[in-house]
């Protein structure tokens, strides 16, 4: 191969006969012409730096964090802000990283089952569950089974009431 | 009528309604199925013999235990034909919209594009999977308040409707392939180095939908437009507010070149994130070729 390499340029000073002496196999890209560089080809490119331009960039490029939610008074979509003043509440729910409420709705690999899982709780989480189970419990038939992980932080409970939990928490403004 | 019978009645009075969440079998109308025991009736358990069964997993979706599948069945489906090569526009709902613009994803005060709904993160798009843009869907378009200019490149009537009468605009606009490329992820597009690319015009099939002024497309008449949205309002029937008033007219007018694909940035044009400086070509070829 390198023989081939080094006898390239004279294949190229002598096309005919390097094809005659059977240097040359079109078969094969081994045989075929090496790269060169080209020069840059001449465009010409004018360099600005217009503060007024730039905005336009940075206003394309993604922000590196979620931003934080605006005060208004009205919010149509139907998500609501946290309450200020919730540290004399005997517990506290932390929002996740998108504003929401940690209320997530987990089906089983068979998908058989559906659970309820509230989680970032901090404080009273035995408190919560009673809250919970008192609120649930009229309004549903089927007994209300929960499991509370205290050191975890989260209260699971057997069914969907992801609905239900979400409206009781935003009533008391966490 | 008799004590018993209107105790029985008034009991019922009281008793809950029958639904979904109480009913349930008579006592004694279904008997458990005991597990069998012993030589005949303790091998398999009622699972049969190897294979899902007896596994407790589950079949893959379309197999149908060895007989021919339907999936397989008809030898030709003609409604499918090309359906892999079509334009597929994934959906965002105005109520999803609503949301961004309520949670400060989306900057409202800025016109708001592809780039915008893409970098609040709640919007994924695929240019390999023949994904074109923002199919904007009626979802919500009752609670719709947010006051803006909105580029999106598939919107129906009820959601047009929406948007105008929350008092903003909206137009439908096509992109290319090649330029969505730069669109669904800008700071990899920007670090490549290349000149911003030259949007193409529609397809053949799509020239018609981003010309007309009922679908707001951005190839269409403005005057026609301004005709269409008075048109629009009337058959909903709200009042259209003028956008000449407006305080935020500036905003409200601001369109994008049909050749455009980044606000204020020229196609030929190459930023450069490092230096903070961007080029633009000025030599005559170029400046024909990225012309307008």
């Amino acid at each position: 191969m390198s023989f081939i390499n080094k006898l390239l340029p004279f294949t190229r000073q002598f096309p005919i006969l390097t094809e005659q002496l059977g240097l040359i196999r079109y078969s094969s890209y081994k045989s075929s012409y090496q790269l060169e560089d080209i020069n840059p080809l001449p465009r010409k490119y004018e360099i600005t730096k217009d503060p007024m331009e730039w905005e336009y960039v940075a206003r394309l490029l993604p922000p590196a964090v979620i931003p934080e939610p605006l005060k208004k008074d009205k919010y149509p979509s139907g998500w609501k802000p946290q309450a200020e003043n919730l540290s004399d509440r005997p517990y506290f729910i932390q929002r996740n990283k998108f504003h929401e409420l940690p209320i997530y709705l987990k089906i089983n690999t068979l998908k058989t089952r559906r659970s309820t899982v509230l989680r970032n709780i901090q404080g009273d989480i035995w408190l919560l569950e009673k809250e919970i189970r008192d609120f649930l419990s009229p309004q549903f038939f089927q007994p209300i089974r929960s499991q509370v992980n205290e050191f975890a932080g989260y209260i699971r409970i057997h069914g969907d009431y992801v609905n239900a939990v979400k409206y009781f928490l935003e009533q008391k403004g966490y | 009528m008799s004590g018993s019978k209107e105790k029985a009645l008034n009991l019922l009075r009281y008793l809950p309604r029958i639904s979904l969440t109480n009913i349930r079998d008579n006592p004694g109308a279904k008997m458990a199925r005991k597990r069998g025991r012993a030589q005949h009736g303790g091998d398999k358990h009622g699972d049969g013999n190897k294979g899902s069964g007896q596994r407790q997993n589950f079949m893959r979706l379309g197999y149908e235990t060895g007989n021919n599948p339907f999936y397989l069945r008809f030898p030709k489906e003609p409604y499918y034909k090309g359906h892999h090569l079509k334009r597929q526009y994934p959906p965002l709902s105005l109520l999803e919209l609503q949301k961004l613009v309520d949670l400060n994803r989306i900057d409202p005060t800025k016109p708001v594009d592809l780039v915008a709904i893409i970098n609040s993160g709640m919007y994924k798009m695929s240019v390999d999977q023949h994904h074109f843009g923002v199919n904007l869907t009626d979802e919500g378009f009752e609670i719709f308040e947010a006051k803006i200019n909105l580029e999106v490149q598939w919107a129906s009537e009820p959601v047009i409707a929406a948007i105008e009468k929350a008092g903003g605009v909206v137009t439908t606009a096509y992109y290319d392939p090649h330029s969505l490329q730069a669109i669904v992820n800008t700071k990899k597009f920007f670090e490549r180095g290349i000149p911003i690319p030259r949007r193409m015009m529609p397809p053949a099939d799509a020239i018609e939908f981003y010309s007309s002024a009922a679908n707001r497309g951005y190839l269409a008449d403005p005057e026609e437009i301004s005709k269409e949205r008075f048109a629009l309002a009337q058959k909903y029937g709200y009042l259209l507010k003028r956008i000449e008033d407006d305080p935020d007219y500036e905003m409200l007018i601001q369109r994008k070149d049909p050749r455009q694909i980044f606000f204020g940035l020229n196609p030929g044009w190459i930023v450069n994130l490092k230096d903070k400086v961007i080029l633009k070509p000025t030599d005559e070829e170029l400046l024909e070729y990225y012309a307008s």
